[in-house]
């Protein structure tokens, strides 16, 4: 976290550029906010769903790094509207398969079973449910990825290299995460 | 109240007027100050002050609301600018929105604009490669356009001028067709990209040479550079949302800045020129009307000499709505050819692959810039059945995967342990295309703007030379990647629109003739000796190359002659 605190303190140097001047604001939080579409049983869901994709193990899980309400945003604002349609009808999905299935709630699931229940939405034959399972799975690995707990504990993400060297020996630590725009 | 009126004039009374801030405004206003005239530049735009006012600069991935995705309500009201590849997230406060500066597309042209202090030389992608004699010379030896009334040699000195206070990194490749020019360090190859070079050289025995691309990027400060208050390039690779450390060239790092130190400039933001005034008396020009952005008041200011840099559409736009009685069809439009012979440059097609060599081997860091092929077609003598030559980007990259197709704490493990992929290669294509007559933008009277000015009406589009050129990059690019053992080789034309490129070019065409063309040899209206266009619009043919830095050469000679001229009287 060294690093990141001299980013920071690199940032305050420059002109404390955390804060948007004003001619910015059509394009900052408050403005692209938008309301959240699920009720809290339905975020609480989805926040069991994603966990079932990147469970805590050693380090954290999804549901830690609140991976379920970066979906909801991105399904919000950068999403069909459509999609919203159905990420609450595959949630409804899920729970009413874990009822039928296993005779108690999602939430209330042990991990074989939530992951055997996920899985099987993947193979289900309906459009609606397979497009509920990836778009959840690939918002979920984006989240997680892109979070800042991964993204400065996990993986090797660096800001400002200062530096290219074309031609370097594999190492283990070769293995960088490039900045997604 | 005669007084008051005096006073009025005086206070809106400076030595040099410039239109635009972007990159050949920024120089004309530092070369114009430099010299001790008192200078007003004029932006439509807001103000853009360095490093404050570049909002996302320093924001990791995460802190981005949709991690740099633009929301879908955003894309869709902006179906244009979304198509730009530096439309995102981190960069959109530097984009003209489409809605709020409409125009009339008579044929489909995606006109990319940035409207604040600085311009597009925010967002630009910074490559620098000088023209060559083989450009000068381009219409008079093909027989299109009209002649340039220079030649290289009549600009080298100037390249040499911007070069070294801009900072352009580059090696010296001593080719004809892509001189050298004042070069800090070049960046680094890869392996592949080195292997490549290497391969075309041995086969094609040097006539189709690969180097690394010339780009503005300090990648050894000197002196002057420090003085400008700008440091080393950091490798950050997010150019788009403002550098600062002033890495990269802009007009807000480094030419409005050195101007303002010189305590002559005034800097106008929501300005929109609305037309430059022509005295008959006189018999030149004598101001410009602009419209105040805010408060919608129209305005007039007032200078003995005019520099147009509004960027090349827009500065054919404002001669265009600069009308008199001796000037019915537009300032300086004698000829009747403004407007016309509109060009551009076509990015139509690429090509990509994949590279199983060196696998042994990676990269470590980011580099903002990629290898350049020079262009290799029709350079020394007239060899296929189209006219001109495209030059190329290339580049070879390695990057990480991992396998997805899991669930639970196997995902976990597969995503946070990476393998390295393969090399992947690639290629764009950069064409030049053709001045025509029918490649024109007008006014469109019965359609304006939100400020009352009539609309622009761009009427530009490919031709068959541009298809048989399209058609050549991919068979010889298909070729060279073959031989270099390149595998998956994939082509695409994606028949996007003109215009995408961001290379829009001339209108306000230079040339010998006043009978053909616009502007003289020193970018100034042959009528009106006054005024000056050292933009884009000036050029008379496109080249290959990234148009750039030759614009920023046209401002500083320009100014040059300019202020010579004033001093003897003449202006």
């Amino acid at each position: 976290m060294q690093r990141r605190s001299a980013l920071k303190s690199m940032a305050v140097a420059v002109g404390g550029l955390m804060a948007l001047p004003g001619w910015a604001s059509g394009w900052n939080r408050t403005t692209v906010q938008s309301a959240r579409f699920l009720s809290a049983p339905q975020d609480a869901l989805l926040a069991d769903v994603a966990e079932t994709i990147l469970p805590a193990t050693d380090t954290p899980g999804a549901k830690a790094l609140n991976v379920h309400q970066f979906i909801q945003k991105m399904i919000t604002d950068c999403f069909e509207p459509t999609a919203q349609e159905t990420l609450k009808k595959g949630l409804a999905a899920v729970e009413e398969k874990a009822r039928a299935t296993y005779g108690k709630s999602f939430a209330e699931g042990d991990a074989t079973q939530r992951t055997t229940l996920l899985s099987g939405l993947n193979a289900s034959e309906d459009p609606t449910l397979k497009s509920f399972y990836s778009t959840v799975k690939n918002l979920t690995i984006r989240g997680y990825m892109t979070s800042e707990y991964v993204m400065t504990n996990l993986t090797k993400f660096e800001f400002a290299p200062g530096r290219y060297h074309g031609c370097v020996p594999v190492t283990a630590s070769s293995k960088t995460l490039t900045e997604k725009k | 109240m005669a007084n008051f009126a005096i006073d009025a004039v005086k206070a809106t009374t400076y030595d040099a007027i410039v239109i635009g801030s972007g990159i050949s405004g920024g120089w004309a206003a530092k070369e114009l100050t430099g010299k001790g005239l008192r200078t007003l530049v004029l932006e439509r735009g807001r103000d853009v002050r360095h490093i404050t006012d570049y909002p996302t600069t320093m924001m990791q991935p995460w802190e981005f609301e949709h991690r740099g995705q633009l929301p879908l309500e955003i894309r869709k009201a902006n179906p244009i600018i979304s198509k730009c590849y530096a439309f995102y997230e981190g960069s959109a406060q530097f984009f003209v929105k489409d809605a709020e500066h409409p125009y009339v597309q008579e044929k489909p042209f995606d006109w990319i604009r940035g409207y604040q202090v600085g311009g597009k030389s925010l967002m630009w992608a910074r490559q620098t490669q000088r023209w060559s004699q083989f450009d000068f010379e381009g219409p008079a030896r093909d027989g299109f356009a009209v002649d340039w009334p220079i030649r290289y040699e009549d600009l080298a000195p100037w390249y040499s001028y911007v070069e070294k206070f801009a900072g352009i990194s580059g090696n010296k490749d001593g080719l004809p067709q892509l001189p050298d020019g004042e070069f800090l360090p070049p960046h680094e190859w890869n392996c592949v990209e080195k292997y490549f070079s290497q391969k075309m050289k041995d086969h094609y025995k040097g006539s189709r040479p690969i180097i690394m691309g010339r780009a503005a990027h300090i990648t050894k400060p000197q002196p002057i550079h420090l003085q400008q208050g700008r440091a080393q390039c950091q490798h950050r690779t997010i150019c788009e949302r403002g550098c600062p450390f002033g890495g990269y060239f802009s007009s807000n790092s480094s030419t409005l800045p050195w101007a303002a130190k010189t305590g002559k400039l005034t800097l106008r933001p929501h300005s929109v020129v609305h037309s430059i005034i022509y005295d008959e008396k006189k018999g030149k020009a004598t101001g410009v009307r602009v419209i105040d952005a805010n408060t919608k008041e129209m305005m007039e200011f007032y200078a003995r000499v005019i520099f147009v840099n509004a960027a090349a559409l827009n500065t054919n736009l404002i001669l265009l709505n600069s009308t008199s009685n001796r000037f019915p069809n537009g300032l300086g439009n004698d000829s009747g050819v403004l407007g016309k012979y509109v060009a551009f440059h076509n990015y139509r097609a690429g090509i990509s692959g994949d590279y199983d060599g060196f696998l042994d081997m990676t990269t470590d860091g980011k580099r903002p810039n990629s290898p350049y092929i020079p262009r290799f077609r029709n350079v020394f003598k007239q060899e296929t059945d189209f006219l001109r030559g495209y030059a190329a980007g290339f580049n070879a990259g390695r990057s990480s995967y991992s396998d997805q197709s899991g669930i639970g704490a196997d995902l976990k493990t597969s995503l946070l342990n990476p393998k390295m992929g393969g090399w992947h290669v690639g290629s764009h294509m950069m064409g030049e295309t053709i001045p025509k007559e029918s490649n024109y933008v007008a006014l469109d009277a019965g359609q304006k703007d939100p400020f009352g000015i009539p609309q622009l009406k761009i009427s530009v589009a490919y031709d068959d030379n541009d298809d048989k050129m399209v058609k050549d990059y991919l068979e010889q690019m298909t070729e060279m990647f073959t031989v270099a053992g390149f595998k998956n080789i994939r082509t695409r034309d994606d028949k996007r629109n003109p215009g995408l490129d961001i290379h829009e070019m001339g209108g306000v065409r230079m040339g010998k003739d006043p009978k053909t063309s616009m502007l003289n040899k020193w970018n100034q209206l042959h009528a009106v000796k006054n005024v000056f266009v050292t933009d884009g619009a000036s050029m008379t043919s496109t080249s290959t190359q990234n148009p750039s830095l030759t614009y920023m050469a046209f401002a500083a000679r320009a100014v040059d002659y300019a202020v010579k001229e004033m001093n003897k009287k003449n202006l």
